[in-house]
């Protein structure tokens, strides 16, 4: 089954390099539809429209001040849009945010975690919260996927930043969410953790979750994902399959030149 | 628009002024003297009327925070600013009225009586909104902090009239009206409404010209930041 | 319901648990507060009469310095890392967030009390006889209404990382008439040929803690940035 995705009307591309995206068969993830975002009178998000099946991994491309961090907030339910609709895992953001939270996990450059606890007992907490049953175990389980047994006692704050980043991706998945949204979690991360990290994910798609990510490696992005959105100044610019654009093009749509 | 509001704008001081100016006259030359205080006790034409609008602006704060709360509409949060900037104006007017009439009935500048420690926390209450206001950059930010607040402030006056209270009072019981102090006081209460509305409709307007100054330059720097037909080159 | 006191319990034991590992909201709290009580005790020194008069008032000034460091403490810590966003990313109700904040806010500033009362006791030469259990119940209703507008103030100006003295700032006007009905209420209680507890006092401060324990419930949700 085949789907095309429309480019934004904005921007007019010939007719030969309008590109299609197989659509994962099955449930739609995710639905945006004209979001829209104001803060301070100022318009950081136009008009964004999205839409993400099972099983996709999808990258979100854009400059600094885009609009990325903006648009990962309210999708993760963290803000609301100022106008626009959103439906995450079928069901209406807003109406039924603490079920759709039950569901999805986000990554973000702030670890979210409490530095005078252990990785272990953090991830106990956040277990708890999210009704996870034996949450001990779960978050024991975790860390030792990422290769952080041996820390599991230590106190968060004395985590270099890429063993931080790696207890907050287990954070994140501690409730096996189905969706993932990570929002420039390479950040500062050193080779080996980036290295983790990206393993990490693919599995995690490969084992059928879905992934949105934002990143600044456009090359790894296109790597990792099957899929790119670009936003420029707020905007949604381009949505193509990752073979379809090369790093060099996918730049010029972010700084907004001519493609 | 500007053109036709500016006549109204006028007529309406103008008849603020006569009706103040009148009201002053009857007080000092046709309202007689009270027996106990004398000239001081006039104060309380003044002082009754300020009173009053410094609630009344107090509760539009109120009303504006939570219509703001409600809707995020920056509506409600300018006309919440500028009816707290006309309540600090009248909460100042309020107390320093007040100490004069202490001066006057007690020989005191200050004492902790529940009118005037009513009059000061009230006094402190909505200066504060005003500094909160100042403290904050983000337009958005400031105007759901001083929402709360102003919510908040408001929810405590009754608490800080009731508190006051308990504070023991230096000379308990009510100076008698005339019937001829009654009617001055009626009448001052109308050009003294008149001033404080007029006063916060002005500063309401000021604040929604510059937001929509600012709204302007907004949406021009983004149309020109963003052109409408991007350049495409061959593949 | 269970459900939600449970999450409340799982919030409250992670805030005890990082409190009893730094120790340092509990210590920097207990120390501003016999500070306080210590400076104005030496003040009073020359004039014992007037320390015990005006022991109510001066230990309410140790609670109120101590209570708003307190409670910036406790909401700072939701702010490092962004913990906070992970705790509304998590499916649980905003009421939540604050009823477990509350309570620990209010375990916290009990504890505080309690201390700063003992060392105000000894110092001014205050004699709790004629009513203790008069005062215990006075001040922890005091605590209440104290601790529920401080967490939802705390939140606010959290939001806002303005530094230094602005939670004062709104905190301090607001929770005046508690001061003056809880030092109204102790005074009477104590003062030569008291006649016993003035329930006028005690309806306000009841009253006041009915008013914001329901609004900061209610307006919290608003306040919450991540």
């Amino acid at each position: 089954m085949t789907r095309a995705f429309t480019i934004s009307d904005v921007h007019q591309l010939p007719a030969e390099r309008r590109t299609e995206t197989r659509a994962a068969a099955g449930a739609l993830h995710l639905k945006a539809e004209q979001l829209c975002k104001v803060i301070d009178e100022r318009a950081i998000l136009r008009d964004v429209s999205l839409e993400i099946f099972r099983g996709d991994f999808v990258a979100l491309l854009g400059a600094n001040g885009a609009g990325k961090s903006t648009l990962f907030r309210i999708l993760s339910t963290l803000n609301s849009a100022t106008s626009g609709t959103l439906e995450l895992l079928g069901l209406r953001a807003g109406t039924n945010a603490a079920a759709i939270r039950a569901k999805i996990g986000l990554v973000s450059h702030q670890s979210m975690l409490y530095g005078d606890l252990t990785a272990l007992e953090n991830l106990t907490f956040f277990g708890r919260l999210y009704g996870v049953k034996e949450p001990a175990k779960r978050a024991a389980e975790l860390l030792a996927t990422l290769g952080l047994k041996q820390r599991a006692n230590d106190r968060v704050k004395s985590f270099s930043r890429g063993m931080a980043q790696r207890v907050a991706i287990a954070r994140a998945l501690v409730h096996d969410p189905e969706l993932l949204l990570a929002d420039e979690p390479f950040a500062g991360l050193d080779a080996p953790s980036a290295a983790v990290l990206e393993k990490l994910l693919t599995d995690l798609n490969a084992a059928g979750k879905t992934i949105l990510l934002a990143n600044h490696d456009i090359a790894q992005s296109l790597r990792l994902a099957r899929r790119a959105v670009i936003l420029f100044r707020g905007r949604k610019i381009a949505d193509v399959r990752s073979e379809d654009i090369t790093p060099g093009e996918a730049l010029l749509h972010m700084e907004g030149a001519a493609a | 628009m500007t053109l036709l509001r500016k006549p109204v704008i006028l007529a309406y001081w103008l008849v603020a002024a006569v009706l103040f100016f009148g009201t002053m006259g009857i007080v000092f030359f046709w309202t007689p003297e009270e027996s106990t205080m004398g000239v001081i006790q006039k104060i309380f034409y003044f002082h009754l009327p300020v009173a009053i609008n410094t609630f009344l602006a107090c509760a539009t704060v109120f009303a504006a925070a939570i219509g703001y709360l409600l809707t995020r509409d920056a509506w409600w949060d300018d006309l919440a600013a500028a009816s707290a900037k006309i309540a600090v104006l009248l909460a100042t007017g309020t107390l320093l009225t007040g100490m004069l009439w202490a001066h006057g009935a007690w020989g005191v500048w200050w004492t902790w009586s529940p009118r005037l420690t009513f009059s000061f926390m009230l006094w402190l209450l909505y200066v504060v909104y005003l500094l909160v206001r100042s403290s904050i950059d983000s337009p958005q930010r400031r105007a759901v902090v001083s929402a709360v607040y102003g919510l908040v402030a408001f929810l405590d006056v009754p608490l800080v009239y009731l508190s006051a209270r308990l504070l023991p009072d230096i000379h308990p019981g009510n100076i008698a009206l005339a019937p001829e102090m009654k009617l001055t006081l009626a009448a001052c209460f109308v050009p003294i409404t008149l001033v404080a509305f007029g006063l916060m409709l002005t500063q309401f307007e000021v604040y929604r010209r510059n937001r929509a100054i600012a709204r302007q330059h907004e949406s021009e720097e983004q149309t020109h930041a963003f052109p409408l037909k991007l350049k495409v080159s061959a593949a | 319901m269970s459900t939600m006191l449970s999450q409340v319990a799982v919030l409250v034991e992670k805030d005890l648990r990082i409190e009893g590992r730094t120790r340092q909201t509990l210590g920097i709290v207990l120390v501003l507060g016999i500070l306080i009580t210590s400076v104005l005790g030496l003040g009073l020194s020359s004039q014992p009469q007037l320390a015990a008069l005006g022991a109510p008032a001066i230990l309410w000034v140790a609670y109120l310095f101590s209570g708003v460091l307190c409670f910036e403490k406790t909401m700072a810590v939701e702010r490092q890392e962004g913990a906070l966003a992970g705790l509304l990313l998590a499916p649980i109700d905003r009421s939540v967030i604050f009823a477990a904040k509350l309570f620990t806010n209010l375990l916290l500033m009990l504890g505080t009390a309690a201390v700063i009362t003992a060392v105000g006791l000894l110092f001014f030469n205050f004699s709790l006889a004629a009513a203790p259990l008069g005062f215990v119940l006075v001040i922890a209703i005091s605590m209440l209404g104290f601790a529920a507008l401080g967490t939802l103030l705390s939140a606010l100006a959290s939001s806002t990382r303005l530094q230094g003295g602005f939670l004062a700032m709104l905190l301090f006007p607001l929770i005046l008439p508690l001061v003056i009905a809880s030092t109204v209420q102790i005074n009477a209680m104590f003062r030569p040929g008291a006649t016993g507890a003035d329930t006028g006092g005690l309806a306000i401060l009841g009253a006041f803690d009915l008013i914001f324990l329901v609004t900061s419930w209610i307006v919290f949700e608003l306040v919450l940035e991540p």
